[in-house]
């Protein structure tokens, strides 16, 4: 199959992986578009018979993990930096978690980015732990850790709901 | 609870072993913390595919596919993947039909699968949640490599049913539509490793070859009866 056929077919699957680390439809297409034009200038980087994929993923992430970056410099407003999860029997947190129950996309808020994107690779998009660490060029050990956090967090927030 | 949370976790991820995802498997047959450490951890892990499902549903946007598309190239790939259904149905295990059968009446539903998918009426089992729209709307021929529900074979029963073969996280199975809701007909537990998930989809195969009253659907007649509702003809 052709390149570009192959990324066709992946598009649905990278606008969502795009959307939980954006959060924000459009900004999430943005992304995929980015992710698609650096995919296509650097295409001779991916070598067939190697996973697309992951390589695409591999491509989105860095991408968004740039731009989170420059933003910051920026100083622009980061709603998720702010919103660091505080789990620990704090009656506040109870309350909030009380109020987003079944509420995906505000629990996911609440993740540090790099728990939000292993969330994303393994829970949703269903990689195997040493792919998502390939992926994101982490050691597995800190994979599983930043998983448990993370999945710790969602089922605080998420409750029984879940 | 005799298994540290990581390795529950592990578990329900499939990153385990064989031997101790069936030590796991076995042990929560009678540790009743152990299952709901897995329901609650399954239960998430539902919710979120189920959240971020409707994202693959999308069309994607022009400015995306514009970026690729430069001819007509999709045919190839969609008669690709219609040879590789065809063929991943037409192998079946005839020797397992009567197997499955009995498999279907004995292992049935397991304490830990999300609450969610299955409902009961009146002693049946019924499709609920994200497994009911899968059925309901799902085509085998255009759904994503990675749905949380992955749809078989759809066919009509010896009853004049639509039945419809499905492989999910929790629960892999045959449901057949009846009134308004998908009555599930063969189940499975369908968690384990990937050799106990081929054994058991080719267990669904059979099981529904030996319901079938005519061929499976194909891709057309699939989207047809979805887009009438799965009314069954007389």
């Amino acid at each position: 199959m052709r390149f570009e056929e192959e990324l066709i077919e992946l598009l649905p699957r990278l606008r969502r992986f795009a959307r939980g680390l954006a959060r924000d439809a459009s900004d999430a297409d943005d992304l995929c578009q980015a992710a698609i034009e650096r995919a296509l200038k650097s295409r001779d980087q991916w070598q067939q018979g190697t996973r697309l994929d992951s390589w695409m993923y591999r491509i989105t992430r860095n991408l968004w993990i740039d731009e989170r970056r420059a933003a910051g410099r920026r100083g622009v407003h980061s709603p998720i930096d702010d919103a660091v999860t505080q789990v620990a029997g704090d009656g506040a947190a109870e309350v909030e978690a009380g109020a987003l129950r079944g509420d995906v996309d505000g629990a996911m808020a609440r993740l540090p980015d790099e728990q939000r994107e292993i969330v994303m690779l393994i829970l949703v998009e269903g990689y195997a732990y040493r792919e998502a660490a390939e992926i994101l060029d982490v050691p597995i050990g800190t994979v599983t850790s930043r998983l448990a956090r993370g999945r710790e967090t969602l089922m605080f927030y998420l409750g029984e709901a879940a | 609870m005799s298994f540290d949370p990581e390795t529950v976790a592990a578990f329900v991820d499939g990153e385990l072993d064989d031997l101790t995802a069936r030590r796991i498997e076995r042990a929560a047959g009678t540790d009743a913390a152990l299952a709901a450490e897995i329901v609650r951890h399954r239960a998430l892990r539902a919710q979120l595919a189920e959240h971020f499902a409707p994202i693959c549903d999308e069309p994607v946007p022009e400015r995306l596919r514009s970026l690729l598309a430069d001819g007509p190239k999709l045919d190839t790939s969609l008669a690709d993947r219609r040879a590789a259904r065809r063929s991943r149905f037409s192998t079946l295990h005839w020797g397992a039909i009567a197997a499955s059968l009995v498999l279907g009446l004995t292992i049935g539903l397991r304490p830990w699968i999300p609450a969610a998918d299955v409902q009961t009426d009146n002693g049946a089992l019924i499709a609920a949640g994200s497994l009911a729209r899968a059925l309901e709307t799902q085509l085998a021929s255009n759904q994503s490599s990675d749905a949380a529900v992955r749809i078989g074979v759809s066919f009509e029963d010896k009853a004049g049913r639509y039945c419809r073969s499905f492989e999910s996280p929790g629960l892999d199975g045959i449901g057949c539509r009846e009134g308004d809701h998908w009555r599930l007909e063969q189940t499975l537990a369908g968690e384990g490793s990937g050799d106990y998930r081929q054994a058991s989809s080719g267990e669904l195969a059979a099981a529904a070859a030996a319901m079938m009253r005519r061929d499976a659907l194909d891709a057309r007649g699939e989207r047809a009866a979805r887009d009438a509702g799965w009314i069954s003809r007389p």
